[in-house]
């Protein structure tokens, strides 16, 4: 069968018929003539265009050229002169704080940190309050001072050995 | 009063470059027009197209020597200043293809309704050929130019000859489902 391998619906002949019709039209389009004065419009176009863009050429002689250069050099360098003067040096680098990374079991810490017990630090001494007891002490210095029973006790046996030297004999 | 060599060859390749870019207007100024027209479809865009390829060409006129098929290089400036109109041109409303259509065709021999009436058709043709895809309408609209082969087609887009070739054929088959499709309906 002789059918249009693209679109089977359509016939090979049909689609040559119908296809040339269209391009009968695009061709009709491609061929209509220009209108009158195009060139004469272009031209007038072109002219004034290569006038105003003469203003701006590159200009011919040669000082004038190498004026033109150092001009651009010039600005160049004092553009990129005042851009790395403006710039202020050894500022610190901003620290960005990355979030703490999920633990692979599903679970964080939240952000909590673990803080060691401290050591026993340095104490520091108060002056300490006399107590009622201390205060009554330090109102009788003398009975402070006198021996206890106890304490005199070996005077008194010694006195007692010196008097009795012979009572091994 | 002393002048510079350079500068009277400067002044002479100028004048040799202004010469030869007049003689290139006045060539293809018309074979632009028809290219531009059959993309954008009205007089006045493809004017402007026309001369705006032409200021391009004035821009880059130093690399006029090293171009070695002017028209084809011409075409293929145009072309990409015509598709680009176009797609800017979607956000604006299209212009009426039946009435640029009817001011533009030739009437000799017809009288005002047969002129209406095959204005009317060829703008559905248009319609249809609209709604190509846009690689299979490029060739099919460059291959109605007669002047231009399919090595020449395939130079403007940028493709090798055997696609033009194979994205020709598959334009042809799809605008006939097209028009097909629209009798059956009828």
């Amino acid at each position: 069968m002789n059918s249009n391998p693209h679109n089977p619906s359509v016939p090979v002949a049909v689609s040559g018929t119908i296809s040339s019709s269209a391009e009968q039209t695009l061709r009709l389009i491609a061929s209509l003539p220009a209108p009158a004065g195009l060139e004469d419009r272009v031209h007038a176009a072109l002219g004034t265009a290569a006038r105003s863009g003469r203003i701006l050429a590159w200009p011919q002689s040669d000082w004038m050229r190498t004026a033109a250069a150092a001009a651009i050099v010039f600005v160049v360098a004092g553009g990129g002169w005042g851009i790395y003067t403006h710039v202020q040096h050894g500022q610190p680098a901003k620290v960005i704080v990355m979030p703490h990374a999920m633990q692979p079991d599903g679970f964080s810490g939240a952000g909590a940190k673990r803080t060691p017990q401290t050591l026993p630090g340095p104490t520091v001494i108060l002056p300490v309050k006399p107590t009622p007891a201390q205060h009554k002490a330090k109102k009788k210095p003398a009975a402070s001072l006198a021996p206890s029973p106890a304490a005199s006790a070996p005077a008194a046996s010694a006195a007692t050995l010196t008097a009795q030297p012979d009572a091994s004999k | 009063m002393k002048i510079p060599t350079s500068a009277v060859n400067d002044e002479s390749r100028r004048r040799a470059e202004d010469a030869a870019l007049a003689a290139l207007v006045d060539q293809y100024a018309g074979a632009l027009y028809r290219v531009a027209f059959s993309v954008l479809r009205n007089a006045a865009d493809a004017e402007d197209a026309v001369q705006e390829a032409f200021l391009r060409v004035l821009r880059h006129r130093d690399t006029l020597e090293e171009v070695r098929d002017h028209r084809v290089w011409l075409i293929r400036i145009v072309w990409n200043i015509v598709l680009d109109r176009k797609r800017r041109a979607k956000t604006r409303p299209e212009t009426d293809d039946v009435d640029e259509l009817a001011r533009v065709l030739p009437s000799a021999g017809l009288t005002a309704e047969q002129l209406a009436a095959a204005a009317q058709h060829h703008a559905h043709v248009l319609s249809h050929v609209d709604q190509l895809p846009a690689k299979e309408r490029q060739v099919l609209m460059l291959s109605a130019f007669e002047e231009l082969s399919s090595v020449e087609i395939a130079s403007v887009l940028g493709i090798t000859e055997s696609s033009v070739r194979s994205r020709l054929f598959r334009a042809r088959n799809l605008m006939a489902g097209l028009l097909n499709h629209e009798r059956s309906l009828r």
